[in-house]
């Protein structure tokens, strides 16, 4: 409906558009050359990267001394024992003999590793309280804790929840024989392994005169031995809600497999550089059932801190595709070879 | 305007009572006229209404109320609604803008005035002639924005108030009109006039002046206002051009409906894969307890959890992007004509996609082909020809031949017939000469009458006058001659014509048919039907000539059903309507017949010749602009909700997320929002130019190769693809921590793929891909610091790390790889069109003009992959049909019920017309 006023034909402004490069869709514009050369240089230029990139991860995974142990395996008592919750109250000690063949130098990292362990369920991810990590008195009731919220007699969990109920709670050390007879305790770090943010943002532990009237009014959560203000007898800075164990534990994993750090190495004596060489043993104290779910538990030692320490599977991944993307490169410059000398016959 | 007017019609048939010069007893619309859908009262009822009616749309307020059951949505109560008022916004502005554009205008008559038209003017509103300058009140008006003729109509006003013709005369009339209610029939009218202490005269159709109409040959008019604004016959007869659909608009549909299936399916496939989990580890899981599991509202949370597989964003996402190509069309300078100062016009914006697909053009050609301004420019004249040689290409337009007059003077044999000719050049017509102090203004009611009785003034045989008996012209030798009723008309034009179209068309073994209406009707009747339709399709060219309103929609409608083409219909006049309204697309010539084609047009332009910018443009373009944005769209929510389904099998199906909630709810409308706009807006598969000068780039898009089940397909696997590299990869890779950060890796890959999509990277495309990426880190940092601050992303504390950097390469390395490598070996002709592009600015110049040389065999090169069947001589920048290869004329009809001859005998010229008041 552009109708004209019936007048105002002459004095109306012209309806001319603008001349403008947006308007008459001539914005200068970079188009991506796709020749031959420009595609097939990309390809071998990536290749080549992707080659450069696979074969350092190798070698930098190689490079990284891991030892992996299945101690639910080797501790198959244990794992018995705790099939059945009714033992729960009873200790089960175990201990791994192992033998390090190289000395492992540098930050030697020990992480619990779980299999089968299904931490990304949506109703575990769930099942806590954010705002009781935070410290405040929250009533638990109207969080995401249930089932693990209160005890029928009306104490609630501190913490709640069925992420913090099933905490990893297997004590593991390490002990290297300096001789076939006298074995030391390998001086392992259980603060600083969490995230930063973590310990000094997400998690707060409730303020008291101390730890314990803090917690007062609360009671551990069913399957815990001891109450989170116990979790680090020795060291206020790392006990209750901002113990390393439990917030590492609590920030839980995307995949039913992981790896969960659990001490670093203090370098004193002769740990100064690291792990020597030598024979060493895990004296672990096994709580944590895992057999009952088909699950497998390993302790890992290991020097590398980031993608998965020893996995060769990223240098593996890079190298395969880079060789792929060469390959591709050369069939794809052979038949454009081809093709070109096909058609210059034809124009004779 | 549609469904309103309509209701109106029925509800305020009620008969109207109008009171002369006293103050009206009843409320009637003003004389604004407005064409807005909304006002600010029913804007916010009427918008959601016609919102929540897209299936879409309904579907995600559905999953918004379903994420209120408690417990059951994996991704919290608000991430569906949230997005979905933001896009309801976002449709909200642009509808407000929309409307806001669409024009309104006012004049202030209201019902009861009288008011007073002088020659040249449109009418204001439907009146009741009082009286005029004429005698008897009598006056001319031109209705063609009404009903497209452009003859002139007699109408009179009644003897009663012929009379009144001075202020004070009207100011001194008392009384009342009583008439029927406001409806659509221009050509009823029922009513009559009661002058107080006279008895009532009936007042018919006669007496009525219709807003829109022109007062002609009457220097001034008197009327009484009667109906106003949208009470007018003229606005109550301007419907809506019904709403069409794009054929990709219902591609896509039937897409949504299959992905919506896979949704289903999904959710079926992870509720019974629950079902299976929690059978085998229900029992042994300590360390969760209470796991129950409903079938029922498993499959809601799946559903939720899936959701976004039909992407929230593509309706919004596409109705900005169409609006914004219609603003494009609107703006094309190249589709301005001066004269007339008309720009193109998109009247709507979802059939711009419609423009690149077209197969079938139906053209009218009066006024359309030819641009109805005729010139006498030759004639042959018992074998001799005069006039300018064929190959000439001035612009002058005038027959110019001393020859002829020669001939005559120098008593050439064929003198006799020379000024028989020219006699009956000037004799046999339906002109009314209007007489302008000394020169004579010819009023003819098709321009090649005018033509020709123009060009018969120039050699000396004037026409002058005419009265109902006779016609009288000025000749060269003798004084006047007067010539009673000689019937006889010349119409040989269409012949002509259609040689022309075989030349231009006709590039193989072709033909042209053609058929008259009266034929037509035998050949549209049901029996024979298939078989015309066969012989039709059969011809490059279809002429059908005198053929009527109806028979043009008819034929647009039988092709438009039987052959599963785009049809696009153009004309410029009312007789144009049906098939421009049948036609999928249908676009009117604005300017010159009036507005009737124009306002039930899709599209209206200026020139035909402007039809090709439009189609190999405008209509490539937009098509290659909206089915990639489609396409990416569709790919990006496949890849994100596909992940989501790998992670249902390692979380044991239940429901988790993998990505934290609110950055999946922002995925689409905002980190990867601005990638489809780039793409729907700014993306060029090539220049201007090159659109142009090869019109085989057209048939790309008319034979759907962008957009059809296949490459649909193609994507969806594209990402399904991608999800897996995305997804498993890091799985294996990322044992420790957690794995929130595959989301970084999908809003990068996704960007990517955007910009390797796109074919020019304007400044708005390095904006929308690396913006969007800045954005999504921008946003990854803020969001993990602030809690607790803002207590909404627990989980998003502290995610900011870096180690995930090399894993990003590697996917988006291993997404890069295979169109590039693509484009290597399978070249199509749009990639060699852009190849050549970049090699030379001055594309084809060169290439076409040299015969020898490196260009040549890019030429031919050119010529053998996708050419096979054309000829070079394609590559001449060629009108428009070549990218058309079908089409169908139609000659303007004779006038119907009453010749237009009869309406011009009853005119007499010769009598003086009263003067000026």
């Amino acid at each position: 409906m552009k109708n004209k006023n019936s007048q105002g034909a002459q004095e109306s402004p012209s309806r001319c558009p603008d001349n403008s490069a947006f308007k008459q869709q001539k914005l200068p514009a970079w188009k991506p050359k796709l020749t031959a050369p420009t595609v097939l240089s990309s390809f071998f230029t990536i290749g080549v990267f992707c080659l450069l990139v696979g074969i350092c991860l190798i070698l930098y995974a190689r490079s990284v001394k891991e030892i992996q142990i299945n101690y639910s395996d080797i501790c198959l008592n244990c794992s018995k024992l705790r099939e059945n919750s009714s033992n729960w109250d009873k200790e089960c000690n175990c201990s791994v003999y192992f033998t390090l063949q190289e000395n492992m130098l540098g930050d030697v990292f020990m992480y619990y590793r779980l299999q089968n362990f299904y931490q990304n369920h949506r109703r575990y991810v769930l099942s806590r309280s954010d705002a009781q990590l935070l410290g405040q008195d929250v009533n638990i009731q109207n969080s995401n804790c249930a089932p693990f919220t209160i005890y029928p007699n009306g104490t609630p969990m501190a913490p709640c929840g069925a992420i913090a109920n099933s905490m990893f709670n297997d004590s593991i050390q390490l002990f290297y024989y300096l001789n076939s007879s006298t074995a030391i305790k390998v001086p392992l770090l259980k603060s600083g392994n969490s995230w930063w943010s973590d310990k000094n943002v997400k998690f707060r532990n409730p303020t008291s005169y101390n730890l314990s009237s803090a917690f007062a009014g609360t009671t551990r959560p069913p399957y815990w031995q001891k109450p989170a203000y116990l979790l680090d007898e020795e060291d206020e800075r790392n006990n209750g809600y901002i113990n390393d164990d439990f917030i590492i534990w609590m920030r839980v994993s995307a995949f039913p497999t992981f790896r969960n750090l659990y001490r670093h190495l203090r370098h004193t004596n002769q740990f100064a550089d690291g792990l020597p060489a030598g024979n060493y043993t895990f004296h672990i104290t096994y709580n944590f059932p895992v057999t009952k779910f088909k699950g497998e538990k390993q302790v890992v030692l290991s020097t590398s801190t980031w993608s998965g320490g020893s996995n060769l599977f990223l240098g593996i991944a890079y190298t395969v595709s880079g060789a792929v993307i060469v390959l591709a490169g050369f069939i794809i410059t052979a038949i454009h070879l081809k093709l070109r000398k096909k058609k210059t016959y034809f124009q004779r | 305007m549609s469904g309103a007017t309509s209701s109106a019609d029925q509800a305020e048939a009620a008969a109207r009572t109008i009171y002369l010069n006293q103050p009206q007893q009843s409320k009637f619309r003003d004389n604004r006229v407005s064409t807005a859908k909304y006002s600010v009262v029913t804007f916010l009822p009427r918008f959601l209404y016609e919102q929540i009616r897209k299936a879409a749309n309904a579907f995600f307020l559905f999953i918004a109320l379903l994420q209120q059951i408690p417990d059951v949505s994996p991704t919290g109560r608000y991430t569906t609604l949230v997005p979905l008022l933001f896009i309801l916004t976002v449709a909200g502005i642009k509808e407000i803008i929309e409307d806001y554009v669409s024009i309104i205008y006012l004049i202030w008559e209201t019902v009861g005035d009288i008011v007073k038209v002088t020659n040249g003017q449109h009418l204001p509103a439907d009146m009741i002639i009082v009286s005029s300058s004429e005698p008897q009140a009598m006056c001319y008006i031109e209705t063609s924005n009404l009903d497209g003729e452009t003859n002139l109509k007699i109408r009179q006003g009644l003897t009663q108030t012929a009379s009144l013709q001075s202020r004070e005369d009207l100011m001194k009339v008392s009384g009342k009109i009583e008439c029927e209610g406001p409806n659509r029939h221009l050509y009823d009218f029922i009513g009559n006039l009661r002058l107080d202490g006279q008895s009532p005269v009936p007042i018919g159709p006669d007496q009525i002046l219709l807003r829109g109409a022109q007062l002609r040959n009457t220097q001034w008019v008197l009327g009484i206002v009667v109906y106003t604004g949208h009470d007018t016959k003229l606005m109550q007869n301007s419907t809506k051009a019904p709403l069409k659909r794009s054929n990709v608009e219902k591609v896509t549909n039937m897409q949504i409906l299959v992905l919506f299936c896979i949704l289903l399916v999904m959710a079926l496939v992870s509720s019974v894969g629950a079902l299976l989990w929690n059978r085998t580890h229900g029992e042994v899981i300590w360390y969760l307890e209470e796991l129950y599991v409903n079938f029922g509202y498993n499959l809601l949370t799946f559903i939720i959890l899936y959701n976004n597989l039909i992407p929230i964003s593509l309706l919004v996402t596409l109705e900005v992007v169409k609006f914004t190509q219609a603003l494009f069309i609107n703006w094309d300078i190249d589709m301005y004509y001066q004269e007339t100062d008309t720009p193109a016009m998109a009247r709507t914006s979802n059939l711009n996609e419609e423009l690149g697909q077209v197969k079938y053009l139906f053209s009218d050609k009066t006024g359309t082909l030819t641009c109805n301004i005729m010139n006498f420019k030759k004639c042959s004249i018992a074998g001799v020809t005069y006039g300018q040689l064929p190959p000439s290409t001035s612009e002058s337009c005038e027959f110019d031949d001393p020859r002829l007059l020669q001939n005559i003077e120098s008593d050439h044999p064929t003198a006799a017939h020379i000024q028989e000719f020219l006699t009956l050049l000037a004799v046999c017509h339906t002109v009314v000469p209007e007489r302008d102090e000394n020169t004579i203004i010819y009023q003819a009611s098709s321009p090649d009458e005018g033509a020709l009785v123009k060009g018969a003034k120039k050699l000396g045989y004037i026409f002058t006058g005419r009265t109902p008996h006779s016609v009288i012209i000025d000749a060269v030798s003798r004084a006047c001659v007067v010539y009673s009723k000689m019937v006889g008309a010349t119409r040989a034009t269409l012949t002509h014509h259609c040689t022309n179209l075989g030349d231009s068309l006709g590039k193989e073994n072709d033909i042209a048919l053609i058929i008259d209406g009266q034929t037509l009707k035998y050949a549209l009747s049901f029996e024979v039907r298939q078989c015309f339709l066969d012989l039709a399709l059969s011809c490059k060219a279809v002429i059908c000539c005198r053929v009527s309103p109806l028979q043009k929609s008819e034929i647009v409608d039988m092709v438009k059903k039987h052959v599963n083409a785009i049809t696009l219909a153009i004309g410029d006049g009312a007789n144009d309507v049906g098939m421009i309204q049948t036609a999928h697309v249908g676009v009117g010539i604005s300017g010159n017949e009036g507005m009737q084609a124009t306002n039930s047009s899709d599209y209206s332009i200026a020139q035909f010749s402007y039809l090709e910018k439009l189609l190999l443009v405008h209509g490539a373009w937009s098509y290659n602009r909206v089915t990639k944005c489609i396409l990416y769209c569709f790919y990006k929510n496949v890849v994100l909700y596909i992940i989501e389904l790998w992670f249902a099998f390692v979380n044991g199906f239940s429901g988790q997320i993998l990505f934290e909630r609110w950055c999946i709810g922002l995925y689409n409308v905002i980190f990867t929002a601005l990638p489809p706009f780039t793409l729907g807006i700014f993306e060029r598969s090539c220049t201007q130019d090159s659109m142009l000068r090869f019109p085989q780039l057209y048939k790309i898009t008319q034979n759907a190769d962008g957009f059809n089940t296949r490459v649909f397909w193609g994507h969806c696997i594209n990402a399904l693809i991608h999800s897996i590299i995305l997804f498993w990869f890091p799985l294996k890779v990322l044992e420790h921590g957690n794995c929130f950060i595959i989301s970084n890796y999908v809003v990068v890959t996704v960007c990517l793929k955007a910009g390797l999509e796109t074919t020019a990277w304007t400044k708005f495309s390095h904006l929308a891909v690396w913006g969007s990426m800045l954005l999504w880190l921008v946003f990854f940092g803020v969001y993990s610091a602030i809690w607790p601050t803002i207590p909404i992303a627990p989980d998003m504390l502290g995610q900011v790390s870096f180690h995930a950097w090399i894993w990003e390469r590697l996917v988006s390395v291993l997404s890069d790889c295979s169109p590039l490598a693509k484009h290597t070996y399978h070249k199509t002709l749009l990639e060699q069109v852009q190849e050549l592009e970049t090699k030379s600015k001055e594309l084809g110049k060169a290439m076409l003009r040299d015969s020898n040389g490196k260009s040549l065999n890019e030429r031919d090169h050119l010529l053998k992959r996708l050419g096979r069947k054309t000829p070079p001589s394609l590559f001449r920048a060629h009108s428009v049909q070549q990218g058309v290869p079908h089409g169908y004329a139609f000659s303007q009809e004779e006038h119907g019920v009453v010749s237009q001859s009869q309406v011009v005998r009853s005119y007499d010229t010769t009598k003086q017309r009263a003067g000026v008041e």
